[in-house]
């Protein structure tokens, strides 16, 4: 005959008798003091400090609040700057506006390459020889050239496809 | 060795927190006999939960701090005792010896377990001590996770509730656990019975 669950309970419970010899715990806790201050002596208060705090921050917990408040501060940040109220890196190209702190020719340089990005600059009338070194030829836009567009991934233009 | 005019234990934690050292001491009072059998019955060897129980209490109090009282302070300890236990009964593998050999006197007298002892062995006579032995062996054979649930039930009488909040799992899986680990003891203990 197998053993039942209440005979294999009795026979656990015996167990429970199964105690070390009078006076351990005395003697254990006395062991633990040493321990102790063994483990003082020896760590950095630094690294006591540190395991504290990690300690501390396994029971940390963010405020459910917290969440809802960085959500809601991304839309009031998101819809001031996508409504242009703020925009900090706006371009600008009127050169006396501009806030150079060059003086003289290297304010000019600055200032001209501002036009030439915006795509104001009146190319016949610049003069490059002086700033520029001949190394590679300069590449100047076609003044003949008519707007091109591309249309589905196929040239389409004014002029004959073969001129492409 | 429990004192039932101790503090409460959120008392005494809080007290610990504050710096004032004998109130862990007051703590350990109250605790380490639970702990040390809950590691003992664990591990079945005396040098290893002598260790252990001193790890577990270090442990603690450096946590101390950070005890924010979600839980109470023996649901908490027993946590740290038996995670620890189970960390070092899977590094220590298969190297270890029984050494649960110094049974309480009064378990020699107890009428109950004797007859039960002597009803379950009718073609031999089996020593208590023998039944003893073979039990230990039947718990070594469990998995650690079972022995634990099976430690905190059947040993320490605990309800399968706190035990599901120490172990940090669903009480269906406590009892489940518990339902494989009596079969699996029972088990054994017919292989011993029928030899």
């Amino acid at each position: 005959m197998m053993l039942d669950d209440q005979q294999l309970q009795k026979l656990l419970r015996i167990k429970r008798f199964e105690q070390p010899p009078p006076g351990y715990f005395d003697r254990a806790l006395i062991e633990f003091h040493r321990r102790q201050r063994e483990e003082l002596l020896r760590r950095s208060a630094t690294l006591i400090w540190w395991e504290r705090f990690v300690s501390g921050l396994g029971n940390f917990r963010v405020p459910s609040y917290a969440y809802a408040a960085v959500l809601g501060g991304f839309v009031v940040v998101a819809t001031i700057v996508g409504s242009g109220l703020w925009a900090p890196y706006k371009e600008t190209t009127d050169v006396s506006t501009s806030r150079a702190v060059l003086s003289g020719p290297e304010a000019q340089k600055v200032a001209v390459n501002r036009l030439a990005l915006s795509g104001n600059l009146d190319w016949s009338t610049f003069d490059d020889s002086a700033s520029s070194p001949k190394v590679v030829p300069v590449i100047r836009p076609s003044q003949t050239a008519l707007p091109r567009y591309v249309l589905d991934g196929r040239p389409v233009s004014y002029k004959a496809s073969f001129s492409f | 060795m429990e004192d039932q005019n101790l503090p409460d234990d959120e008392t005494l934690v809080r007290r610990t927190q504050n710096g004032e050292t004998r109130a862990f001491d007051l703590l350990w009072q109250k605790y380490s006999p639970r702990i040390y059998s809950l590691i003992y019955n664990m591990t079945a060897n005396h040098e290893d939960s002598n260790d252990l129980l001193l790890e577990v209490f270090a442990k603690a109090y450096r946590s101390i701090n950070g005890f924010r009282g979600k839980s109470s302070f023996y649901t908490w300890i027993h946590a740290i005792a038996v995670n620890m236990t189970i960390n070092f009964v899977k590094k220590r593998g298969r190297r270890f010896q029984l050494s649960l050999d110094d049974l309480d006197t009064n378990v020699q007298n107890d009428k109950e377990l004797i007859d039960l002892a002597a009803t379950n062995s009718p073609t031999r006579e089996v020593d208590l001590s023998e039944l003893q032995q073979r039990l230990n062996e039947a718990m070594m054979k469990l998995s650690v996770e079972h022995r634990a649930v099976v430690t905190m039930f059947d040993i320490q009488g605990m309800p399968h509730a706190e035990i599901a909040k120490i172990l940090g799992i669903p009480e269906a899986t406590v009892r489940s656990r518990l339902f494989y680990a009596h079969r699996q003891l029972q088990n054994y203990l017919e292989e011993f019975r029928k030899k």
